[in-house]
């Protein structure tokens, strides 16, 4: 760390850095306006950064999802060290969507090229955007990557400046979407575009010759507080083990993980963890490693911004073939439905050494998923996908938030919209009483969705299907410290249990209720101030028996008013 | 001799209410501003004029209009003060509110708070009535079930009524029946359902709208009854109009039953003024910049017309953090708003480096040279400390400042930390500020397909001219307006709002299918129904109708707007409307996609009366001489030098047309102060408006997203 012979003064080096935080921001909305998916411009699922001429990520968009961002801050230094330096030319650009080098699926395709400056290449702009497709069988049961969809391996996309047209008819013709997919890819390098464009300015206006220096300070600082973060946690090696459920009749997945805490460092470790498996879930090592870097970064120092700095303090390592550090060829298309649980699996780790940094187990991890295909009456198809949340855990300053998609991030499709897509009717979409975890703060509530097939006579539409992607229906959000578990999750179909593994297929007149798990709670719910209880319970998440058995308050059931009397003496016989 | 009447603008902002007398024959200004009485903003009001009339006295009796702006409705929404509100849904969805849209606003942050949904769960109900996507009726509202509920609602001591069902964007039959009931069985309840404050497609944003509406129903109606009355007996008897978030002016019995449309009327009125001088002065790229003590909202105006956006956030619980609030769906002028304003707070950041903003002084205690016990450096102290600011002329001298206050502030918070001198780190606050404004502005601009090289910036409110030059300077801009009375211009923008109101529908249909009579009936229904909207501010002129398309590709999520002439739709054909799509999408986004199929989702009517001429009073010629405007020399601190260099201060009272001069210089007016560098020159119009020109600044544009990649 060079903090003594800075060249640049704290408030210089602000005033850059802002700027050059606002140089992605501005090519991050651009996409906005370029992008033709609706993923892209009204999700967000992209993620826009660049690196100093090391490969060393040093800005990425504020509005980037953590998913692609911890792994590209990975895979570009590998990406672009694998060139050297003087083997670039001006006008290069490339495509990738390795998912063992990047964001760990084929949907996520990378393009990113150098930045020149006087003649050389100053650093290096990239962008990640999920597109909705990339051809192959769209489905999590795959055995192996080749029937997931078209590998790009690091290919150039322009050399010099000439376009690659045979490799762009060559994608064209693999995926579902071309004209979509075109465009994105255009949206992609236009992105790319403005933030050279921008860096050029900049270095221009300011007489940089390189960024390297100022990346040096950047990212030093970035380091030295996400240090002194982690230095407030005791030190010591903290184990945790967890079970993901396998879905339908597939085994249950155990992960193991130590983490040590040394001075400054953290270092996780996936020793014991169950081998990969012949389906989807596979996650490689730079999405294991994204969302454990977000459970250190939420947990410790949430408004840093992200570079190479954040992530130098914590290390991983995981053994090869594990499915946290899955080998070519494993399936990886839903590695969500195993990598979301990875930041809930490194707070369970850390929740004794820091107890007010964490949260208990969410429904929205993993986040849920279900894609429809169905015909309207007049035999015409539609398809559409939802990602639904659950209750979040609760912190010890908290009650968890209801219904979030959490440690990823999204959106529900409103009723109204998803009733005019599609043939489905909503019956209805509400918090359900007493599933969030009891406890001293009570775990966010989970929420319910029913829809009906309408039956319509002659009318009536098609068999509709329903691929689930999702979880919690075996083993519910844990609580922490005394608090209980939040409720599981639950797939119904004419309320019995449907299988939520495979296909369900939805006649008309048939219901299917998707209910989603409530969080944890976090500390003994006895001690939940029964004031809380009483709000809860005129509100209808609690119930009034519930209030009594696991809270040990009494509320008046006419009145719904607390009996503090009666409740203390219960609380005290407890 | 001709009789003079006058038009009053009246704007109740934060800290101060404004106003703004002008007369209709000469084009004369008076203005005045005095504190905001937020226990009752009418005593104010009443306050203001008739320290008006001191100087004009009788002059209430000549008012033919008064243009009220008001924050009372945000300021009941962010301090939920608004009444007691039930809600009432479609079974099996009273939780709307609550759930929300399940996105976690800051992807990192596990300890995000949300707000609390307006109208609290036990205080909501259900109807078992349903109907489909396309309008069709399930279930009808059976008048036994909504009497229960107000039965229910009287027990609980609801005073306000909102109604909001499913689908009901496409048919409102039930909410016209459940209205039915209320009024008769519950007259005394205001009630606001969702087809009458805007049927736009999606149930969460447009629940959220009504009950906010609702919420704040009672409070705007019992305000603004007050107002007339007492308006009524100082002498007005003209006509009374209130600024609409949209930009246009509408009435006060329009205001009454739909508040969640006035809730931006203050930050809009600065865009409107623009959005005219950018007319007057035929200029293409227009960015308004309006600084004030606590935030800086601008606004991109491209060939004299901001756009208006149909959604915003109210009541953000991580201030300026988007997702954080609630959403009103109504049309609203698309302003950015950041918290950068003369009162931001300068303090070290977690990293070791100078912050500034968004937290602010406010008023109280206001930046450390207000001398009322703030300690905390501020952008005002800043921009004191570098000699912007006279600290005996603030405000017209009126509140003298204590610029050793502001030293100490920043030695001793800033200055010493970071190891700087003083006078850098009164520097890097004006410096950072900026370039925190400037960053915020390119991404707007960005957003808007704007290019920031080319615009010209309108500068307003108290701090904007000290500090459009160098924002100005960041974003690449040459061209600088400030307008006359640039200090309270928001309340000039009232005299050039039209009466104006805008009405939507939503009905999606895929264009193939589309039935153009029932969109022709469609529009004619809005058409009707914002007539008597504007009839009840102003009949007898001819009433101008615009409309226009909402369209997008087929599962797309966002829309294009799409103006189309206004004639008989069924005179259209399918081909014409898909190519007007095609060539406005390929415009906005540099490409369209011919083969994929585009849908309608929304129709827009906006029914507007003829503007009322507005015209400014022009300067006087007789002094000519530049040497009289000059009130001396201060030393001020040179962005370009980095050092203090001497600047000449002009009294802007005393300039005359053409007067025309070089930076380094300074312009002082009452509530105002405009800055500018050696590198740039001004000139002063016929009417006052002074145009500044920076000489080395950017370059033009050197990026086209539109000639990137090179594929067909």
């Amino acid at each position: 760390m060079n903090k003594n012979n800075s060249k640049f003064d704290p408030i210089t080096l602000e005033i850059l850095w802002k700027r050059l935080v606002s140089i992605v921001d501005e090519s991050d909305a651009s996409v906005i306006r370029t992008a033709f998916s609706s993923l892209l411009r009204d999700a967000h699922d992209y993620t826009c950064m660049f690196t100093d001429s090391r490969g060393q990520e040093l800005v990425q968009g504020t509005l980037c999802t953590p998913g692609q961002a911890g792994a590209m801050a990975l895979g570009m230094k590998k990406i672009v060290n694998s060139i050297p330096l003087e083997d670039y030319n001006e006008g290069d650009v490339f495509i990738i969507n390795d998912p063992w080098l990047l964001a760990g699926h084929l949907n996520d395709v990378c393009v990113w090229s150098p930045i020149f400056f006087k003649g050389r290449p100053v650093a290096f702009t990239a962008c990640v955007f999920h597109h909705t497709d990339i051809g192959g069988r769209t489905a999590s049961d795959n055995r192996d990557v080749y029937a997931e969809g078209l590998y790009i391996p690091l290919t150039k996309l322009y050399d010099a400046g000439r376009l690659n047209e045979s490799l762009v008819n060559m994608i064209r013709w693999n995926v579902r979407t071309a004209t979509e997919f075109d465009g994105d890819i255009r949206s992609q390098v236009a992105a790319n575009h403005i933030c050279s464009q921008k860096i050029i300015e900049m270095m221009e206006d300011e007489g940089l010759d390189t960024l390297d220096d100022l990346a040096d300070e950047i990212i030093d600082r970035t380091e030295i507080s996400m240090r002194k973060a982690i230095e407030k946690i005791t030190d010591g090696t903290y184990a945790h083990s967890g079970i993901i459920e396998g879905a339908g009749n597939k085994p249950d997945i155990p992960i193991k993980l130590t983490v040590k805490v040394d001075g400054s460092n953290i270092h996780v470790d996936f020793d014991g963890t169950s081998q990969q498996v012949d389906w989807g879930v596979n996650v490689v090592y730079n999405f294991t490693y994204a969302y454990v870097f977000m459970a250190i970064k939420s947990a410790f120092d949430p408004g840093i911004p992200i570079n190479e700095g954040a992530i130098r303090p914590i290390s991983m390592t995981a053994p090869e073939g594990t499915i946290v550090n899955c080998t070519f060829p494993a399936a990886v298309a839903a590695r969500m439905v195993v990598g979301h649980f990875m930041t809930e699996m490194v707070f369970n780790a850390l929740a004794k050494a820091a107890p007010d940094n964490i949260i208990a187990g969410s429904g929205g991890t993993p986040a849920q998923t279900n894609i429809f295909h169905g015909s309207f009456a007049n035999g015409k198809p539609w398809h559409t996908m939802i990602i639904r949340g659950g209750g979040m855990g609760a912190s010890s300053r908290f009650d968890g938030h209801h219904c979030a998609i959490f440690p990823a991030n999204g959106a529900n499709t409103p009723v109204e919209i998803l009733e005019s897509d599609t043939t489905m009717i909503v019956e209805s979409r509400s918090l359900i009483q007493d599933s969030g975890g009891p406890g001293k703060q009570r775990g966010g509530i989970g929420r319910q969705m029913v829809i009906r097939s309408p039956d319509d006579g002659d009318n009536s539409p098609g068999t509709t299907s329903i691929a689930v992607q999702a979880g919690r229906y075996i083993y519910p959000p844990d609580g922490i410290f005394g608090g209980k578990d939040g409720s599981k999750a639950k797939y119904l179909k004419n309320g019995k249990n449907a299988d939520p593994s495979g296909l369900t297929f939805c006649d008309p007149g048939d219901r299917i209720s998707f209910i989603s798990a409530g969080g944890g709670g976090y500390g003994d719910p006895f001690e939940r101030d029964p004031e809380a209880v009483e709000r809860d319970v005129q509100y209808g998440y609690v119930s009034i028996k519930k209030a009594k058995q696991d809270y040990g308050v009494i509320i008046e059931p006419d009145s719904l008013k607390l009996d503090l009397t009666a409740t203390l003496q219960l609380r005290e016989n407890k | 001799m001709e009789q003079v009447t006058y038009r009053l603008g009246c704007d109740i902002g934060g800290t101060f209410t404004d106003f703004v007398l002008v007369n209709n024959i000469t084009g004369e200004f008076h203005t005045n501003k005095c504190l905001t009485t937020p226990s009752d903003p009418s005593d104010a009001i009443e306050q203001g004029i008739r320290e008006l009339a001191q100087i004009l006295p009788g002059f209430m009796d000549n008012v033919e209009e008064i243009i009220h702006g008001t924050t009372l409705v945000i300021n009941a929404i962010i301090e939920r003060k608004g009444a007691r509100t039930g809600l009432i849904t479609t079974k099996g969805f009273r939780d709307i509110l609550e759930l929300g849209r399940e996105k976690r606003y800051d992807a990192y942050d596990i300890f995000s708070e949300y707000p609390e949904p307006i109208v609290p769960r036990a205080d909501r109900a259900e109807i078992d009535e349903r109907l489909t996507f396309d309008g069709r009726v399930l279930k009808n509202v059976d008048t036994n079930e909504v009497l229960k509920v107000l039965e229910k609602f009287k027990k609980d001591g609801i005073e306000s009524i909102a109604v909001c069902f499913i689908n009901s964007y496409e048919n409102s039959v039930n909410e016209k029946k459940i209205k039915e009931i209320i009024e008769k069985e519950a007259p005394e309840l205001f009630l606001s359902t969702s087809f009458e404050v805007l049927p736009e497609i999606k149930e969460y944003e447009r629940t959220c709208t009504t009950a906010v509406n609702a919420y704040v129903k009672p409070i705007t109606f019992w305000y603004l009854n007050k107002l007339i009355t007492r308006l009524g007996t100082i002498g007005f008897d003209g006509k009374f109009f209130i600024m609409l978030s949209s930009g246009g002016i509408t009435s006060i019995e329009t205001a009454k039953n739909f508040p969640v449309r006035i809730i931006e009327s203050g930050p809009t009125a600065a865009v409107i003024a623009s959005q005219h001088y950018g007319q007057m002065f035929n200029i293409a790229d227009m960015f308004c910049f309006d600084m004030g003590g606590t935030t800086a909202k601008s606004c991109l105006i491209q060939d004299g017309h901001a756009g208006l956006v149909s959604t915003f956030e109210v009541g953000r619980v991580q201030r300026f953090q988007k997702g954080s609030g609630l959403p009103i769906q109504v049309p609203v002028v698309d302003l950015m708003e950041i918290g950068a304003g003369g009162g931001s707070i300068a303090k070290i950041s977690s990293l070791g480096l100078l912050q500034v903003g968004p937290e602010s002084a406010g008023a109280d205690p206001g930046p450390a040279c207000y001398k009322q016990g703030g300690d905390n450096p501020t952008v005002t102290d800043a921009d004191l400390v570098l000699g912007y600011l006279d600290p005996d002329f603030f405000l017209g001298g009126t509140m003298a400042l204590d610029i050793e206050l502001s030293k100490k502030a920043i030695q001793e918070k800033i200055a010493r930390p970071l190891g700087t001198t003083m006078v850098e780190a009164a520097f890097g606050i004006h410096d950072l500020i900026n370039e925190t404004m400037a960053s915020a502005a390119k991404t707007h601009i960005a957003e808007k397909g704007g290019n920031p090289n080319i615009v010209t910036v309108s500068a307003f409110g108290g701090a904007g001219p000290v500090h459009t030059y160098g924002l100005a300077k960041k974003i690449g801009a040459g061209s600088i307006l400030v307008p006359p009375l640039a200090g309270v211009g928001s309340a000039l923008g009232f005299f050039t709002a039209p009466v104006a109101f805008d009405l939507s529908r939503s009905h999606r249909k895929v264009l193939d299918e589309a039935d153009f009579k029932g969109i022709e009936l469609l529009f004619n229904e809005l058409e009707q129904e914002s007539a008597k909207i504007l009839e009840g501010a102003q009949s007898g002129d001819e009433i101008i109708f615009e409309r226009t398309l909402l369209m997008r590709f087929v599962g797309q999520g966002a829309e294009i707007d799409l103006g189309i002439e206004l004639k008989d739709f069924t005179m259209f054909s399918k081909d014409e409307i898909r190519t007007m799509f095609d060539e406005e999408y390929k415009r906005l986004y540099g490409r369209t996609s011919v083969e994929s199929p585009v849908e309608f989702v929304t129709f827009k009517v906006r029914a507007s009366l003829p503007k009322k001429p507005f015209s400014i009073s022009k300067l006087s010629t007789q002094n000519r001489n530049l040497e009289t405007c000059i009130k001396g020399e201060r030393q001020a601190f040179s962005v370009i030098k980095k050092e203090y260099i001497p600047f000449t201060v002009y009294d802007r009272s005393k300039l005359f047309a053409d007067a025309q001069f070089n930076g380094p210089a300074i312009i002082e007016e009452r509530e105002s102060t405009i800055v500018i560098g050696e590198d740039a020159k001004a000139k002063v119009d016929d009417y006052g408006f002074i145009w500044i020109k920076i000489v080395k600044s950017g370059g033009p544009i050197k990026s086209d997203i539109g000639q990137v990649g090179g594929y067909k």
